[in-house]
Order: C-alpha cells, then sequence, then structure tokens
C-alpha cells in the first residue's frame, strides 16, 4: 500500500466516519449509521497492549536517573554513538586542517608579498656574511691572485677577479665606509704588471652630481687622471661614468677612497691585471736595436765617400730613427700602463626608500596600536580563510547529510512495506 | 479527547520533577508520564515482538531525553515529535531484524483464552484480532498510532510525514479493510 503523497479534499463521507471514530472514541453517541464501524474501532482500541510491569518499572527508574549510566539497551544505541563519535571527530579533523591550510596560506602570502622588498636586505645579509669572511681570512685576495697565477699570466692573459657585492657593512648602513675589500695587489717580483679595475656604485638620484664631485676630488688627491667622464642628472634618474688613470701606489688608497664616497653604495667591483713583462722587454729589445742600428749607421756614413753611400745611409738612419721613435713611444706606453692603473668608475641613480618613522624606538603606544591591527588584520585573514576552507567542507557534509538522511528514510520505509 | 486523562497510567511516582528541576527537563518528564504506556502500545503493535518492543520503546525515550532540547513547538506537539522518534528506531529495528532474518514472534493470545466476555462479543474480538494480525505492516502503524498511540489525525500526519486529509483517507481504508474482514469472519 503506497502512501498518498498529495493534499487533495477529504471526501465528506469519509470525514463524517472519521469524526464517528473521534466521538466513539471519546465516549460519545454516535449515529447508527456508524455503529458498525464504532463497534470494530472500540475493539481495536481494546487491543491495545499494555506495557508489562517490569520493563515499566525498570524504564521509570532509567528514566529517574535520567538515563545516566546508560546501559546499552540495543546495539541501535551503540551504533548512534558510534556515529556520533564519528561525526564529531571528522568534524574536529576538517576543522583543524582548515585552520591549518588557512595559516599555510596566510604564512605564505605574507612572505611571499614581502619577499621583494626584502630582496635588497637578504642581498645585504649574504654580502655581509661574505664581506666578514673576507675581512677574516682574506679570501677576495686569493681569488685569481695567488703567486702561481702571476707566473701562468706571462702570455699576456688578461684574468679578472670579480668580488662579490663588497660594501655589504655600507649597504646595510645606507653609506660606504672604510669597510669595503682592500685593493687587489698581485705580486710583481719585479715584473711588469698591468692593473685595472671597475668600480659600479649606485647614489640616491639627487646626489649623482655630489657623488661625481667627490670622485673629481679622490682622483686629484692622489694624482689621477680622468681621462673622460660623463655625469648625468635627469630628475629620479642619473648617471656617471669616468675613465680614470691612477697612479699604481695610490690606486689602494685611491680604491678604498671610492669605496666609501658619501652617500654612494658599492654594487660591484672587478679587479683585473695583465703581466706585460715579455712584451716590455720585446719593445726595450727592438728599442736597442734600433738605436744600435743608428748607430752603425751613423759610423759608417761617417766613412761614406760616394754621394750613393751617403744617400742610401742616410735614408737607413731615417728609417732606424723612425724605429725608435716607434719602439720608444711603445715602451713609454708600456712604462705609463704599469705606472697607473686604469679605473673605470660607474655611478647609477637607485629610489630612494621611504623613511620609516620608528618614533623613539620603543614601545609605545602608536607602536602598540600598530601591532595590534597587524594581528587583527592576521586573524580576520586567518578567520576569512578558514571560513572559505570550511564552506565547501560544509556544504558537502549538509549534502552527505541530506542524502544520508533520504536513502535512511527510504529504506525504512521499505522496512515497514517489508514487514 | 483529552489524552492526557487515559494514557500511561500508574507511571511511579518518583517521577515527579523536583521544584528546582530545568524546564526542559520537566517537559520531558511529563511527556514520558503521559506517553510511556502508549509508546509501548505502538511499537508493540508494529513489532508483534514483545523483548524488541522494550527495547525500542527505551531506546525511544532515551533518544528523546537526550534531544529534548531540539524540540520546536513550531514544529508540531511534543507527542508528534516522540512517536516520530519511536516510529524511526522501530523501524530500524524491523531493518534490523531484515539483516538478520530473526524470527518475528506473534502476540501472545493468552488473552483471549480468558476472555470474560459473551459469546458474541468474543466472536467479534476473534474476528478483529484475526483481521488486525492480517494487516500489513503499514496499515497496522496506523491503527497502532490512531487506537493505542491515542494520537489525533493531525499528529497521526504528522508522524508519518503526510497531510491530515491523507492520513485520514488511510485510517478509513484500513477501518473499512477491518469491517470488512470482520465481517467476512461473522
Amino acid at each position: 500500500m503506497r502512501l498518498l503523497d498529495h493534499d487533495e479534499p477529504i471526501d465528506p463521507e469519509i470525514a463524517a466516519s472519521l469524526d464517528a471514530i473521534d466521538a466513539v472514541l471519546a465516549g460519545e453517541p454516535v449515529d447508527t449509521r456508524y455503529a458498525d464501524l464504532a463497534e470494530i474501532a472500540l475493539l481495536v482500541a481494546s487491543e491495545k497492549p499494555a506495557a508489562p510491569p517490569e520493563f515499566a518499572r525498570s524504564l521509570d527508574e532509567r528514566v529517574a536517573l535520567r538515563f545516566n549510566p546508560a546501559p546499552a539497551p540495543a546495539s541501535v544505541s551503540r551504533r548512534r554513538r558510534s556515529s556520533s563519535w564519528f561525526w564529531q571527530a571528522g568534524g574536529a579533523l576538517a576543522a583543524a586542517a582548515a585552520v591549518v591550510v588557512a595559516i599555510v596560506v596566510v604564512a605564505g602570502s605574507g612572505h611571499g608579498s614581502s619577499s621583494a622588498a626584502s630582496s635588497s636586505a637578504s642581498v645585504t645579509s649574504a654580502a655581509s656574511s661574505a664581506a666578514s669572511a673576507g675581512a677574516g681570512s682574506g679570501a677576495p685576495q686569493t681569488l685569481d691572485a695567488s703567486p702561481g697565477h702571476a707566473a701562468r699570466s706571462s702570455a699576456a692573459q688578461a684574468e679578472t677577479a670579480t668580488v662579490p657585492p663588497t660594501a655589504a657593512a655600507t649597504t646595510a648602513s645606507g653609506s660606504a665606509s672604510g669597510s669595503a675589500a682592500p685593493t687587489l695587489q698581485p705580486p710583481t717580483t719585479g715584473r711588469k704588471v698591468v692593473q685595472s679595475a671597475q668600480l659600479n656604485l649606485t647614489a640616491p638620484s639627487n646626489r649623482i652630481d655630489d657623488v661625481a664631485q667627490q670622485v673629481y676630488n679622490v682622483i686629484g688627491a692622489v694624482n689621477g687622471i680622468v681621462e673622460n667622464s660623463t655625469v648625468t642628472q635627469a630628475g629620479a634618474g642619473g648617471y656617471a661614468e669616468f675613465q680614470l688613470s691612477i697612479p699604481n701606489a695610490s690606486l689602494g688608497q685611491a680604491m678604498s677612497r671610492l669605496s666609501s664616497l658619501n652617500g654612494a653604495q658599492v654594487v660591484s667591483r672587478t679587479d683585473s691585471s695583465q703581466d706585460i713583462t715579455d712584451q716590455y722587454g720585446k719593445a726595450q729589445r727592438a728599442l736597442a736595436d734600433a738605436r744600435a742600428l743608428r748607430t752603425s749607421l751613423l759610423k759608417q756614413l761617417a766613412s761614406a765617400t760616394t754621394t750613393e753611400q751617403i744617400d742610401s745611409l742616410k735614408a737607413q738612419i731615417r728609417d732606424a730613427e723612425a724605429s725608435i721613435s716607434s719602439d720608444q713611444a711603445t715602451v713609454n706606453r708600456l712604462n705609463h700602463a704599469v705606472g697607473f692603473s686604469q679605473l673605470s668608475l660607474q655611478i647609477n641613480a637607485r629610489t630612494v626608500p621611504t623613511p620609516v618613522a620608528h618614533g623613539s624606538g620603543g614601545f609605545g603606544i602608536g607602536k602598540a596600536a600598530h601591532d595590534a591591527g597587524r594581528v587583527l588584520t592576521v586573524a580576520a585573514g586567518v578567520a576569512l580563510i578558514t571560513l572559505a576552507a570550511l564552506t565547501p567542507i560544509a556544504l558537502l557534509a549538509a549534502l552527505f547529510w541530506w542524502a544520508g538522511s533520504a536513502v535512511r528514510r527510504r529504506r525504512r520505509e521499505q522496512a515497514l512495506d517489508a514487514a | 479527547m483529552d489524552h492526557a486523562l487515559v494514557r500511561s497510567e500508574g507511571v511511579t511516582e518518583m517521577l515527579t520533577a523536583p521544584p528546582s528541576a530545568p524546564s526542559s527537563w520537566a517537559r520531558f518528564e511529563s511527556l514520558y508520564r503521559s506517553s510511556r504506556d502508549d509508546v509501548y502500545a505502538y511499537v508493540m503493535t508494529l513489532l508483534r515482538d514483545q523483548a524488541a518492543a522494550e527495547d525500542v520503546t527505551a531506546l525511544a525515550f532515551e533518544r528523546a531525553y537526550r534531544r529534548r532540547r531540539t524540540f520546536d513547538r513550531r514544529r508540531g506537539e511534543e507527542r508528534a515529535w516522540l512517536f516520530g522518534i519511536a516510529r524511526n528506531a522501530a523501524l530500524d529495528e524491523l531493518r534490523r531484524r531484515r539483516r538478520v532474518a530473526s524470527l518475528v514472534t506473534e502476540p501472545a493470545e493468552a488473552e483471549s483464552a480468558s476472555d470474560p466476555d459473551s459469546g458474541e462479543v468474543a466472536l467479534r474480538r476473534t474476528a478483529v484480532q484475526t483481521a488486525l494480525a492480517a494487516l500489513p505492516a503499514r496499515e497496522r502503524e496506523i491503527v497502532a498510532l490512531k487506537f493505542h498511540a491515542g494520537l489525533s489525525n493531525a499528529e497521526l500526519a504528522r508522524v508519518l510525514g503526510i497531510s491530515e486529509s491523507n492520513a485520514g483517507t488511510l485510517l478509513y481504508r484500513t477501518m473499512e479493510k477491518l469491517r470488512k474482514a470482520c465481517n467476512a469472519t461473522a
């Protein structure tokens, strides 16, 4: 038999019969038309099973104790309790997982947003450690400038020693200090070595001119030469480039002072050296040979008798003198190269970080309010992400609960039909 | 019909709530006193197994006690709510029986042997008992809810989850079925 699943107006005859049933159950008289129905109703009502006295007394006691001892009356009760425990544990686990996910997401996003801003700081720390290591062990000096290196470089191959962002401490403090790595000095041991260096600095865009003037001052103080320079000051940008010649003896002092210019920071520094002993020796020998040839030719000219001999010797002497001039120029150039180091200096503008107002640096109401706001923001973020994570879980749980209820209801009805 | 006056008589006086008891407990205790025998009668008629009926009745009241604070009067009367819990527990028992395929114990008929009624009345009573026993479980449930639990048609509809007119129609059809069966026996 199927239950009616739609509401419809009840038939008057049925309504009258139902009224008669209710009346007879209430002990009221009914119309004789429903006497038969009333009799059956009374007989059915009289068939009501009575609760056994032992059971009634036992149940009364349990109710009086408010079911506290909770003796498991049936396996159904045990299933209910285990099911309840399962759902509670599942819910707690889901909530804990959502909170953990939220914290991880918030922590991850916080790190990501600040990574860009703190990149310079991380570089600074790395550079700082490198600088401290270098200061303690002299590591930068040994990069490519070992004694063996000088010997191996006799083939006049330029070698470059790139120093990592050396001005670590100066970068951290915002101004270059004397903690820059000392200038590399390859061992000469009487050999002819050409030294060169490249220095990259940054300075606030509004201080390019000031830093450039400091460069001029340093070069003048060490008797160096500014071979060419370019200084551009342009609003938020700015750029300066110098090609400098510095006496070898003053290179270390110059590099130290250039690395500690007021308002400038060292970005990178490159030291190079080139052994030109062989090249210098060849030039010296060529010059000596040319001079000897000219001396010989002059002697021959003095003893020449014919016009043809005299003309030929004069031509040879001119050629020899030209060679002497050329070789002398080469020797002079090499001497200058050995005596003066070439320094390429670049200054680039950098953006000026917005100063952070730290107040007095101690703990105050303002700082406390700021920290409290930060804590509340993070807490709100965690709560929001937790809510976002829990919402689909709750929807799924509601869906499962609804489906489970429907299935359970259907199975119950099926059990009733099958009974 | 005032159900409270005729239902569940003889409940032990020790259940009287102390003055300081919470209202939810007082309501539950009152509901228990008025419904204990009715719930048992309904479950017994449905399951036709005394031991199972006792277990299910106790379980129903325990569930009702645990959930007493979730009762919402706007969704119906407390008796309908209680019989809904009892019905679910009874149907779960029926499901369990299906799984374990246990034997179903027929209700004892000892009372019929000592029936003091006259011959004709005894004959009619036997006819009704036979007709009741032949009813399907769903119709037997309607009879139990109406005549043994004493629910009104509205409460009956609420427990079964159908409209009141549908509940009335189902009750009428079941009564017609019983009447015809009894007349046929006579």
